[in-house]
């Protein structure tokens, strides 16, 4: 059964983050052997005055193939970790989407999106929940965190929203040709930021800490053009500031 | 560059495209730590808008650092 598991505010200003969270859950389903998992995303929701979170409002999603007979322990499992390990002051949310449930996915994307744009509530959100039978647990505080949870699901449904949590690893390369970046495990297509297509030719230049984003359900790492006298590469990684939108 | 409330807290008046500024204050401040990898804007590792103290808003971000 493929499952995605979103969690939300669960971190304060001193304690782990949301993502380091999210792997934990994903490497302890994996070592349990219930589960294998993909990548964590991090969805950007509305920052607005009604709504509470720690600094930045952002939920962190991951898919997970699960084991026939899984899904009950994967959930206790969560629950329990969330209990442990939520940050004090935070308003943690879990929720856990079995895809088979979703339909065509229109209704959770459109919650997601809405969570972009929109004070949300935890009614709607447990209404759209219930509705589709998914998963939803609050787990301290005012138990918010449930709205960005859900959203994140739906975000992350949606396949164009979202960074790749961490940063890619070249082993201290850092000019790479585009064949070379689309062997990365992590990369699924290389773009340029504004368009277009990229020679096969192309070589790039490794920025800091270069990420992927969630675009039309892959991977992709966005790349800007490059014209720096003394340089091999015609086209570097973009930089962070740009993909803040994502 | 910085708004002081009545509670004491502190807006950044340039917004969130104030790059340089940002990463001037953040220089210039002893209560900075980097925030978690999937928080991080900023190409300046050492900006405010890099900072796990600083509290994003519609219009820029108010820090939580002791002042």
């Amino acid at each position: 059964m493929k499952v995605l598991i979103s969690i939300d505010d669960t971190d304060n200003l001193e304690s782990r983050g949301t993502g380091e969270i999210a792997s934990l859950i994903a490497e302890a389903l994996e070592a349990n052997g219930w589960a294998k998992t993909g990548i964590v995303t991090r969805h950007q929701l509305l920052v607005h005055p009604d709504i509470p979170y720690t600094s930045h409002n952002s939920a962190m999603c991951f898919p997970a193939d699960l084991q026939e007979g899984a899904l009950e322990p994967v959930i206790a499992f969560t629950c329990g970790f969330l209990d442990h390990e939520c940050a004090a002051g935070s308003d943690p949310g879990l929720c856990v989407a079995p895809l088979e449930r979703l339909g065509d996915g229109a209704e959770l994307i459109d919650f997601g999106q809405k969570a972009k744009r929109q004070v949300l509530t935890t009614r709607n959100a447990y209404e759209l929940g219930g509705r589709l039978g998914l998963h939803l647990s609050e787990h301290g505080g005012t138990g918010q965190g449930i709205i960005g949870a859900l959203a994140g699901a739906g975000l992350r449904l949606s396949g164009n929203d979202g960074r790749m949590k961490g940063a890619l690893d070249f082993s201290g390369r850092n000019l790479l040709r585009l064949e070379e970046l689309l062997d990365h495990p992590h990369i699924d297509a290389v773009r340029p930021f504004d368009g277009g297509e990229l020679s096969p030719d192309a070589l790039v230049e490794i920025g800091e800490k270069p990420k992927t984003v969630l675009r039309h359900g892959l991977s992709v790492l966005f790349v800007s053009p490059l014209s720096r006298d003394g340089s091999e590469a015609n086209w570097q990684t973009t930089h962070r500031k740009q993909l803040r939108g994502y | 560059m910085w708004q002081v409330a009545w509670n004491g807290t502190r807006e950044f008046t340039l917004g969130k495209e104030s790059w340089g500024a940002a990463a001037s204050a953040a220089l210039e401040c002893q209560s900075f730590a980097e925030d978690v990898e999937e928080e991080l804007v900023a190409e300046d590792e050492r900006s405010c808008y890099n900072c796990r103290y600083r509290r994003w808003n519609p219009a820029s971000f108010t820090c939580l650092a002791a002042p």
